[in-house]
């Protein structure tokens, strides 16, 4: 009787089995036929083009797409998500599905793994129009030698101080860091920067010479760090020196710093801070009359080379239409609404014209990010970077603590990273 | 030493004892308390008793023109009263078959998955995700709060089971003589008795929604349909320009709640784990 | 001799005939339960052939053509198709199975049942499985569906640069457990990892249950006053959602601006701990939030069980001269112990999984030179961290595979040294 339903269970499972390989051929025919259709009808009008913005940020979007319906007679719907990580995921189910967008946003930062994924298409835009924006912004769009996409805006860290606290903001660090030594007791600090974070620290590493990844004709190339060079050493010396003379608070260091710092800001207890314009609103509204300028400059004569980010606008890889949604794209980007977008979200847009423009010069602000940003570094976009965040802040918080010298923690960090990118990128 | 002055030596080391503990406690909620009256954002100008207390976190949070945070408690009070209904439901049924009834699996069944739902997952987050994509159910409560009742169910019903076992079977045998069914037994006899450990199940169940921020974080996608933990993690986990008393507010608007639920049902709660522990 | 030979007849010829679901049961003359038998094969078959079809040639290929194949989608639809297929096969198996006995009950000339007794039958015996399905069919989508995903995501090469939408996952055995052994920092860093977190796991949770039965027994003293109030104040830091706790936490225990350092600390006269940039310092703060965090489950659980042991126990003891430390370690120990020693061991495994703690309070920081983890890092938020920056997913969930043999592994070990779980009743 066991042999009888054994023999049984056998077949029934070889009929299981052949029963799921037979039709699947169908299956594969049929849907590669759907497929093919659905590519045909390309270069004609699309009726409408969908666009993926910040959240919060329609608003500038508005007049940009009126007038683009008015020019082109096509229509344009957005939708506002999560620039941070929600359109990426978003896009990675929806693109697919084909419900997805044909023009989203995207920080530059992550175009390259956007690139890698498939999720982005390159652009092919004019030269002039590539010209109207900022080398820095355009190196930022820029991913394995090929353009991926328009600058709408940039950012990146000045100098904000209290103007009760301080009279004017400085022309170099060695002001500041008289000032700072001058001023810092019972909780009251002159300057404050979050130098354990390697967002704010490659600033002065790359103003001594460190870089991240040594930029070349074609791209960024990631076997080359400079984490570790000359440069690299001397700037973590300076940044040791704030922390090691208590100018710095040791309560500063550590994944809550920014909440601390602003919260010493905010309370008038801080003097000056580097920080992003993101910050400036929240100054405001606690009641802090702020002055903004440029970064003061370092000891050694040179700029600070704050890392810049550009959020840029991107043609979706399953876009349908990509040639209209590239002419959206310049659309949006180009002068009149770059300046629309600026007056309407404060964001500033790498424009050069109108970096001249009053409305930016005339800002203080704005004026203030701008010319720092022609000082900086567009954050390195491959995707590489992702191994370089942690190793590199470790390095620094180990200074930052006394626990290491500047040059063994930065040599041990780059070989954590090299050893990590070899091993998740080398594909 | 006396009988006597040995009862007083011991009540007052215990009471010492418990003071400590007490202090210990009640220390850091105070101060979320504290810093949700201070003026001002961030953490480290809070301060316990605040110079000029202010009540104005209180008050954005209940501005709906600035923030979602009634929104989101309405929809986290949903998900939990359904979410606690639909637990209790099954996790008694549950508990039922397996205290009254022999099948297959009953021996080892609850344990596997009670072991199984050790496994440190964060895969585990993609699988749900795709899996909530693909049946429409992405961004939905309906998907969290599946979730919600599936993970709830071993370790309830195990609870839920030692306690039904310490209800006598003669009980049942006399019903079923009198000529009442499987179900009747359950629902007018069982189910009554039982109220102690349901309340803690239901209990356990309610409080889930208030506490998880990772599961619901990727279920749901769009800002109005948050619960308070995703709402009030956001509010925190920007680097930036962080809300920090508003967040205590927020924090303390939770609590509050939850701490009144335990109170009332406390009686149950010590009764209900009484027979679930003992014997189960 | 005919009997027999009819005997064996009607059992085979039922049994062979109900290959086709239905049909044993119809020759059985069951003609009602045969139709039911058919219809339900029929249903499932047309209503789930495509899932199954896709599915299971999605799983074994993983897709094959772009755009068109989502990889991961498939993997997800190949699952679902297995469990169906199972579901399928206990019905088909039910099938044979009642064709075989009714045959059987014939070829014995015991008369079948009537379609009245069959119903009475199938509510009698069916009915715990009626109230066990819906639970058990949640289950399965909820703990058993993500643990296959796992497995099998451990068999494949799903990384940033295989993943869907651009390019296609494939299944590559045991890559990644190699891979995982042969990692230079998966080894350097491991051993650290480990005994943290064995150390954690251990300490943590022996403090949290100590303290909570050590509070259970002192509340239970019969002329304790205020019990209510008290009892009240020790569930609370369970009524607060822990990560609000532990983000409270990480602000008091800051080192500059904490209320630790600043209030009760220098109170006493102490001088500032370094509570978030000394790897001991951080320890210590992270047990002492556990057992804050963890006492009260533990502390309403034991103050269960200490109102259910009989005072004839502690009386008898008492007429024997047994003095409270006696008492204590001779009967309530012992039964507290017994009664929640299953609940003591899923507090085990929780901590050892407790990433919130961990990457909330610090982020697993202070920073250690030369290794991906921070200082405080245990294994679950290091796998975090190792993979969630990098995008590892095949990694990450063969170290997931490695670390639940070990979890479940001592798990089990643990269950059946448990008394409780041994006893025929309680399973």
């Amino acid at each position: 009787m066991k042999r009888f339903f054994a023999l049984f269970l056998t077949l029934v499972l070889a009929i299981g089995v052949l029963a799921a390989c037979g039709p699947q051929n169908n299956e594969n025919a049929s849907s590669n036929g759907g497929g093919s259709d659905s590519e045909g009808d390309d270069a004609n009008k699309p009726e409408k083009l969908v666009v993926w913005e910040d959240t919060d940020k329609g608003i500038a979007l508005e007049p940009a797409i009126a007038s683009f319906e008015e020019e082109y007679g096509i229509k344009v719907e957005f939708k506002e998500l999560g620039m941070a990580d929600e359109i990426r995921e978003q896009i990675r189910l929806d693109g697919p599905a084909g419900t997805g967008p044909d023009v989203i946003t995207l920080p530059h930062d992550q175009i390259g793994q956007a690139a890698v994924e498939g999720l982005i298409s390159p652009i092919e835009v004019e030269q002039s129009v590539v010209d109207t924006f900022t080398e820095s912004s355009i190196q930022a769009e820029n991913f394995d030698g090929k353009l991926y996409g328009l600058p709408k805006a940039t950012e990146t860290p000045v100098f904000i101080y209290n103007k009760e606290l301080m009279d004017k903001a400085p022309e170099t660090m060695d002001e500041v860091y008289d000032f700072a030594k001058d001023y810092t007791k019972d909780k009251q600090y002159g300057f404050l920067a979050l130098w354990d974070n390697f967002y704010f620290a490659n600033a002065v590493l790359a103003g001594y010479g460190g870089y991240v990844f040594d930029r070349t004709d074609e791209g960024l190339n990631p076997q080359d760090l400079g984490l570790n060079n000359e440069g690299a050493v001397e700037g973590t010396q300076y940044i040791q020196k704030w922390y090691e003379e208590g100018l710095f608070p040791k309560g500063l260091i550590g994944e809550n710093g920014g909440s601390t710092m602003d919260g010493l800001f905010n309370e008038g207890k801080a003097a000056s801070v580097m920080n992003g314009p993101w910050s400036f609103q929240g100054y405001k509204d606690a009641g802090i009359d702020i002055g903004v300028a440029p970064m003061p400059k370092l000891p050694n004569g040179e700029n600070f080379k704050t890392f810049i980010g550009v959020k840029g606008w991107h043609v979706s890889n399953f876009s349908e239409n990509k040639e209209w949604a590239t002419k959206l794209v310049e659309w949006l980007t180009n002068e009149e609404n770059a300046k629309i977008r600026y007056e309407k979200t404060a964001e500033i847009p790498p424009v050069k014209s109108l970096i001249e423009d009053p409305v930016i010069a005339d800002n203080e602000g704005a004026s203030a990010v701008a010319v720092q940003s022609q000082y900086g570094v567009p954050m390195p976009n491959i995707p590489e970077m992702a191994e370089v965040w942690e190793p590199a802040a470790s390095a620094l918080q180990l200074v930052a603590t006394n626990k290491q010298e500047p040059k063994a923690a930065l040599d041990e960090a780059t070989k954590t990273i090299k050893s990590q990118i070899e091993q998740n990128h080398s594909n | 030493m006396s009988p006597k002055m040995q009862n007083t030596v011991r009540l007052t080391l215990s009471y010492i004892a418990i003071a400590i503990a007490c202090v210990i406690i009640l220390y850091p909620v105070l101060w979320i308390v504290g810093s949700s009256f201070n003026p001002g954002d961030s953490l480290s100008g809070s301060s316990i008793i605040p110079k000029d207390a202010t009540l104005a976190h209180y008050k954005s949070l209940f501005n709906t023109a600035e923030s979602d945070y009634l929104l989101w408690y309405w929809n986290t009070l949903k998900i939990c009263i359904i979410t606690m209904i639909l637990a209790v439901a099954m996790i008694s049924s549950m508990a039922y078959a397996f205290s009254r009834y022999r099948f297959v699996g009953r021996k080892n069944g609850l344990m596997t998955f009670l072991i199984l739902q050790m496994i440190p997952n964060f895969a585990a987050l993609i699988a749900i995700y795709v899996l909530a994509y693909i049946t429409g159910l992405l961004d939905t409560h309906f998907a969290l709060i599946l979730v919600y009742a599936g993970g709830l169910l071993p370790m309830n019903t195990w609870l839920a089971k030692g306690y039904f076992d310490t209800i006598p079977k003669e009980l049942d045998e006399s019903a079923r003589i009198d000529g009442a069914g499987h179900f009747r037994i359950f629902w007018q006899i069982i189910l009554p008795l039982a109220k102690p450990i349901l309340a803690v199940v239901a209990l356990f169940s309610f409080i889930t929604p208030f506490t998880d921020f990772i599961l619901a974080q990727v279920i749901l996608r769009s800002e109005e349909k948050f619960t308070l933990a995703v709402g009030l993690y956001k509010m925190i986990s920007d680097q930036f320009g962080n809300e920090f008393t508003t967040f205590a507010a927020g924090s303390v608007l939770i609590a509050i709640p939850i701490s009144i639920l335990f109170l009332s049902l406390q009686r149950y709660f010590i009764s209900g784990l009484t027979a679930g522990g003992t014997k189960g | 001799m005919e009997a027999t030979e009819r005997q064996t007849k009607h059992r085979k010829t039922a049994l062979a005939l109900s290959i086709i679901p239905g049909f044993g049961q119809f020759y059985n003359k069951q003609i009602l339960k045969g139709l039911m038998f058919f219809i339900l094969t029929v249903s499932f078959a047309v209503a789930f052939a495509d899932l199954i079809n896709i599915g299971l040639w999605g799983i074994v290929t993983l897709g094959e053509k772009l755009p068109r194949d989502h990889s991961i989608f498939l993997l997800t639809q190949g699952i679902i198709a297995v469990l169906v297929i199972l579901i399928g096969l206990v019905i088909y198996f039910l099938n044979l199975r009642d064709a075989y006995l009714n045959g059987r009950n014939r070829d014995l000339g015991i008369p079948l049942n009537s379609v009245k007794e069959q119903y009475r039958n199938v509510t009698d015996q069916g009915f715990p499985y009626l109230m066990l399905s819906p639970g058990f069919f949640l289950l399965i989508f909820v703990v058993i569906f993500p643990i296959l995903f796992v497995i099998l995501l451990s068999f494949t090469n799903y990384d940033l640069y295989h993943s869907p939408p651009a390019n296609l996952v494939d299944w590559v055995g045991i890559q990644n457990y190699i891979d995982i052994f042969k990692l230079d920092i998966w080894r350097d860093t491991f051993l650290d990892v480990f005994s943290w977190t064995i150390v954690w796991t251990f300490v943590a949770t022996t403090g949290q249950i100590a303290i909570g039965i050590f509070l259970a027994v002192l509340m239970n003293q019969k002329d304790l006053k205020f019990k209510g109030i008290f009892r009240t104040i020790f569930i609370l830091p369970w009524a607060v959602p822990a990560f609000v706790s532990i983000l409270v936490f990480a602000g008091m225990f800051n080192e500059t601006f904490g209320a630790i350092n600043n209030d009760i600390l220098a109170a006493f006269g102490i001088d500032a701990i370094p509570w978030l940039t000394e790897p001991f310092w951080t320890k210590v703060a992270l047990i002492l939030i556990q057992f804050w965090l963890g006492f009260p489950f533990i502390f309403a659980m034991v103050t269960g069980v200490l109102q259910s042991i009989p005072d004839e126990l502690y009386e008898a003891a008492t007429v024997d001269g047994a003095n409270i430390w006696q008492k204590f370690r001779g009967i309530t120990l012992p039964m507290v112990l017994f009664a929640i020693a299953p609940i003591l061991i899923t507090q085990y495994t929780f901590n050892f999984n407790n990433f919130n703690v961990i990457y909330l309070f610090n982020g697993g920081g202070p920073a250690v030179s030369g290794q991906t983890a921070g200082s405080t890092d245990i294994l679950i938020s290091w796998i975090y961290k190792l993979t969630f920056t990098s995008a590892q997913y095949g990694k990450a969930a063969a170290i997931t595979m490695i670390l639940s043999a070990i979890v479940i592994g001592v798990a089990l070990w643990q269950f059946r040294r448990t008394k409780s779980f041994q006893e025929e009743d309680m399973m």
